[in-house]
């Protein structure tokens, strides 16, 4: 019986690319959502998380000034 | 941060010859790598080089690396005196590449890629295969760490157990 994508990342082959990436230490749990998407879908969600970084990013920097006077 | 939909459409739009490639074409082809730049192969003819001066002028691009101060000129003879770009621009870091290692110039590149629908374009993406022997060839820390990722993509996508 053929394999999803999610059973295939979760119980890899031995000796597979699969499980060679989740040895290597790479989360492949994260792939299962993106591979159902669209790839402008996926483009819109790198942009959401670029967006996200960069508020981050900013919040740190506030609070670095707070903490030490300077960014 | 890039504006990725205000960049692929500004080429696409002006009809210029280009592959999408590095971060954003992982990302493409269902990778979970977070990139913060936009890089692209492109066509080096005189025709193709004025596209993208139609298509980017508009943003303002700098090289990063170019003082502040100073006024830069991004038109098509800028872009003939050299190959590789790494511009700032009102929308974010992009990066053009006339080459890419491993491939080879825009030509092999195109050879290399498929078509992907973005925002109503068909635009041009380098291959999990294609990204896979340019990472490969650079050999760089930073490109054999995505290396793993890639190729179980490529596994899982391609073969059908």
């Amino acid at each position: 019986m053929k394999r999803t994508i999610r059973e295939r990342i979760l119980n890899p082959k031995p000796n597979s690319k699969v499980a060679a990436a989740i040895e290597f230490g790479i989360d492949l749990t994260l792939l299962i959502r993106l591979i159902d998407l669209t790839p402008q879908e996926r483009l819109q969600e790198l942009q959401s998380t670029m967006r996200s970084f960069d508020m981050l990013r900013e919040e740190a920097k506030k609070s670095r000034m707070k903490l030490y006077g300077r960014a | 941060m890039v504006e990725l939909e205000t960049a692929i459409k500004s080429l696409a739009e002006n009809q210029v010859d280009f592959v999408i490639i590095g971060g954003v074409a992982f990302n493409l082809h269902s990778s979970a790598y977070v990139t913060y730049d936009f890089d692209f192969c492109y066509k080096r003819t005189r025709e193709n080089l004025k596209k993208i001066v139609s298509a980017l002028l508009l943003f303002k691009p700098k090289p990063r690396d170019f003082p502040k101060h100073l006024p830069y000129f991004f038109d098509e003879t800028t872009l003939l005196n050299a190959t590789n770009f790494t511009f700032q621009t009102e929308i974010g870091d992009i990066d053009l590449l006339g080459e890419v290692a491993g491939i080879g110039d825009y030509d092999s590149v195109e050879n290399e890629s498929v078509i992907m629908e973005l925002f109503g374009f068909d635009v041009r993406v380098l291959s999990l295969e294609g990204l896979i022997k340019s990472k490969r060839s650079a050999g760089r820390t930073k490109d054999l760490l995505v290396l793993p990722e890639l190729e179980a993509l490529k596994e899982l996508l391609e073969e059908e157990e």
